[in-house]
């Protein structure tokens, strides 16, 4: 049935607007209607966009990692999102053009009748599609996360035997083991396919077993909210289009309604087309006499504001249009452009792993999304040595566990014998190469050496912006001490490598 | 310590504040190399853009105007291009742990997105108007196309310097053709058909290069020039090509005007529309290949050699019973980062696997690295 599946619904809804299309075509030719012609490839467009969800979706089924994809193709859902929503914007855009070009120069539609129909029907594939789509981008806030709590497994996202099942969101998010290690027969080779296949035959092998394990049945419940994403771009595309037929409906409804055409024989003025011929011939007259009757030597073609609907009513759809596209295309970018995800507090975290006992620092905490619910975090951590670690590492990874971070990597690094105070200063530095391409490098304040070392760009940072405009968080002005001292001496390192 | 910037934000009235973002933002751009000759450059196609629409005006010619809007929207790539360039550069806060440096890599996947969309909707009107040739007027269009062609071979002596960019010792993908998501538009859209039933057909002669700069920047931190000059040396190069692209593509405009205005042959115009329009797709390919490849934290391709040796090595070290869960992705070129997990043995020095492994990945590239340490029980 068209309604279980995802790649279903989308299939169902591709062979339907495939199919009009085709008709579209054959229709435009038939009555050689350039209009028709154009709409036509507007759905072939729509057609594209839900190619692209459907290739979205399939890919991001291969949640097994693979060589050249260790995180697997999980993030392809964003990306069909982002893909759609750009689509849209440009479609706006086309539109936006086009309706300001009927303002300059209007055009009367030619046989309503047809364009009545063909709307109409295209309306009814639309509304189709829409209660398809709406069914998941209203409801469905599943969490996909709540699996992660069995201890035990190796590795993360692995769909393990199970994502060959129901178009599989939500697969097991399996985290990586603390310090102990419970199967030490794991394999001792790199390559990925066949760390995939050990792990098959490990799944059922792992201490703690699966017990929060949900069967990955409905897809309503579970629905993993980057497939959302994807679904929303598709659901919006939908409903541009359905906004477009209902527009051409409307507007030819209103044309055959009252639009007095000018008959094919006897002089007819049409004020409304600027055409110079007939201007100074007819003005006057036309203007003489009544207006609408059709009995009159000359007729006038009809009520001019009529010409001036279709792009109005254009104008209206694209602002809609482009305020609906408008929070998919943030969210999805703001994914893809390795963001800290909003519910993720970073500083509450960063306090929280810090009075911890045994952790005397904390470097390079980044967190980002990787896609719906799969968040990956990586820290390095400064203990006083190894047995401390040993003991606050299974600590430190439940914290993140809590936040709902189920993939961490978690480097030790250890305070050198006699160096002062552990506090601070990072053992093997990053030295990130982006620092040279931001102003200023990689801290959040500018400090003396920052500005000194960054001579050779001619701007003073201190005027570049700082705070991202709409910073959902505190501003960094409360940086906590230790965090502060990292990031100096950070920079102490950074002066030091060059 | 004293802070160096004060942030009187509170006391500043809102007006002024957005003014000093403007022009820190103008700063920011009038800094680097690249972002200032594609500033210029976008001023260069936004006067034309106005130069046209107002003769279109005067001359109440719909062509025209319709065709200055097509470049207004142009426009608004170049401008992704620099806003692009603009914010890689903030600083990284709360919310952007890595920074904004992704924003290159957004902004080349999203203009080559626009391009390809650009391309079919090019396409559509070329069958379109293959199919019902309308009138054409192409009095106008050889004076305007020779303009444009005028315009490109600018931004091709402007963007000449653009050479190839190499990157330190990791590998050459980079140095393909990139088009880092410019816009190259040789629309021959043929000419200005007024007659009333169709549907405008306009005459585009894009032949204006658009340079955009987002896309690959890199780090190069040796090399003669100085770093923010050797990053942008990859961008001129993808910047050039596409310039040479939209002077072919007004070349083609010409010679399609040409023999429509000797020969009579209408049905060049569609044509020449049409294989433009596969042109800009052919050539948006790898650029979108390999921004989809770093937004789906993909292996670098340039480490896939040398990753598997360097896994050896480190099951090599002293103490190490095995290496799991590798993860290598790009942040922005040239920029990689790595998270892996090792098995240890109870006794091994885990300072000095650390710091031995972090050699081992510092020489095949990776500078960013996260490793953690898995002890392995008794």
């Amino acid at each position: 049935r068209c309604w279980q599946n995802r790649r279903a619904r989308l299939l169902c809804m591709l062979a339907l607007t495939f199919l009009f299309f085709v008709v579209e075509v054959a229709v435009s030719r038939v009555t050689s209607s350039l209009a028709m012609l154009s709409d036509s490839f507007h759905m072939l467009s729509d057609v594209m966009a839900l190619v692209v969800a459907l290739v979205a979706v399939r890919f991001a089924q291969r949640t097994r990692a693979t060589k050249k994809n260790t995180f697997g193709w999980v993030r392809a859902e964003v990306m069909g999102a982002l893909v759609n929503a750009v689509f849209l914007t440009a479609l706006c855009f086309t539109i936006l053009l086009e309706a300001i070009e009927r303002f300059t120069e209007p055009h009367e539609i030619q046989q309503p009748l047809v364009v009545i129909a063909v709307g109409v029907a295209g309306l009814i594939i639309n509304l189709l599609g829409l209660c398809l789509f709406n069914h998941h981008g209203a409801g469905g806030h599943g969490h996909a996360h709540g699996h992660g709590h069995s201890h035990g497994g190796r590795q993360h996202p692995r769909g393990g035997p199970k994502s060959e099942q129901p178009p599989g969101d939500g697969e097991l998010h399996r985290e990586e083991t603390s310090t102990l290690v419970e199967n030490c027969s794991s394999s001792n080779g790199v390559s990925q396919e066949k760390l995939g296949d050990m792990k098959d035959d490990m799944s059922d092998v792992q201490v703690n077993g699966n017990a929060g394990h949900y069967p990955l049945d409905e897809e309503e419940v579970e629905e993993d909210s980057s497939a959302q994403l994807n679904m929303r771009g598709v659901f919006l595309h939908v409903f541009g289009d359905a906004l477009g037929s209902v527009i051409v409906v409307v507007n030819a409804l209103l044309f055959y309604g009252l639009w007095n055409p000018c008959p094919e024989d006897g002089p007819c003025f049409n004020p409304c087309v600027n055409d110079h011929c007939m201007e100074n011939a007819t003005l006057s007259q036309a203007l003489g006499r009544a207006n609408k009757s059709e009995q009159e030597v000359i007729t006038v073609a009809g009520p001019c504001w009529l010409l001036y609907l279709d792009p109005v009513l254009c104008l209206i759809m694209v602002c809609i249009l482009l305020y609906t596209t408008y929070p998919l295309l943030r969210e999805s970018a703001l994914i893809l452009l390795q963001t800290v995800p909003k519910q993720i507090d970073v500083h509450s975290l960063n306090s929280k792993l810090r009075t911890l006992e045994g952790v005397e620092a904390i470097h390079e905490l980044h967190i980002w999304q990787l896609a719906g619910s799969r968040i990956i975090g990586t820290a390095h951590i400064k203990c006083p040595d190894p047995s401390t670690y040993m003991m606050v590492a299974k600590r430190i990874k439940e914290i993140f566990h809590d936040e709902g971070i189920h993939a961490t990597t978690i480097q030790p690094e250890f305070a050198s014998v006699g160096s002062e105070s552990g506090r601070g200063k990072c053992e093997l530095p990053c030295r990130t190469q982006c620092a040279l391409k931001q102003c200023c490098g990689t801290g959040e304040d500018s400090t003396a050496k920052k500005t000194e070392k960054s001579s050779s760009l001619s701007i003073s940072c201190s005027e570049v912006v700082i705070e991202f405009p709409k910073t959902r968080r505190t501003k960094s002005e409360s940086i906590p001490s230790v965090k502060l001292e990292a990031n100096t001496d950070q920079n102490e390192q950074f002066e030091s490598s060059l | 310590m004293l802070p160096l910037s004060i942030k009187d934000d509170e006391y500043k009235p809102p007006r002024l504040n957005l003014l000093r973002k403007v022009s820190g933002w103008f700063r920011s751009i009038l800094a680097d190399k690249t972002s200032r000759n594609l500033f210029s450059f976008l001023c260069l196609n936004l006067s034309f853009a106005f130069v046209e629409l107002l003769y279109g005006i005067w001359s109440n010619s719909l062509g025209l105007i319709s065709d200055s809007f097509h470049m207004f929207f142009d426009c608004t790539a170049l401008l992704a291009g620099l806003a692009a360039s603009v914010i890689s550069k903030w600083r990284s806060n709360d919310a952007f742990s890595y920074g904004y440096v992704r924003a290159e890599v957004l902004a080349g996947f999203v203009n080559g997105l626009f391009l390809i969309f650009t391309a079919f909707f090019i396409f559509s009107e070329g069958v379109e108007r293959a199919l019902e040739p309308p009138d054409v007027h192409h009095e106008r269009l050889l004076p305007v196309s020779i303009l444009g062609f005028i315009v490109n071979l600018i931004g091709i002596f402007v963007f000449q310097h653009g050479g190839h960019g190499h990157s330190h010792g990791s590998g050459h993908e980079h140095s393909h053709s990139l088009f880092n998501g410019g816009l190259s538009h040789g629309h021959s859209h043929g000419n200005h058909g007024h007659s009333l039933e169709h549907k405008h057909s306009h005459g585009h002669t894009h032949g204006h290069g658009h340079g955009h700069s987002h896309g690959q920047d890199y780090c190069h931190d040796d090399h003669s020039l100085e770093v923010m000059a050797g990053s942008s040396k990859q961008i001129l190069q993808g910047v050039f090509l596409h310039i040479v692209a939209d002077t072919l593509g007004s070349i083609g405009v010409i010679i399609s005007a040409i023999l429509m205005q000797n020969y009579g042959l209408m049905i060049a115009d569609p044509i020449c529309s049409m294989l433009i329009a596969l042109l800009i797709g052919v050539s948006i390919v790898p650029l979108l290949k390999e921004s989809i490849g770093i937004l789906m934290q993909r292996t670098p391709p340039s480490l896939e050699n040398a990753l598997p040796q360097c896994y050896q090595r480190v099951q090599q070290l002293q103490g190490v019973y095995s290496l799991h869960d590798p993860h290598f992705w790009t942040l922005c070129t040239d920029v990689y980062i790595g998270t892996l997990k090792l098995l240890v043995a109870p006794d091994a020095d885990g300072r000095w696997i650390l710091s031995q492994t972090h050699n081992i990945f510092t020489q095949a590239g990776v500078r960013q690295l996260y490793i953690q340490i898995d002890v392995a029980a008794m």
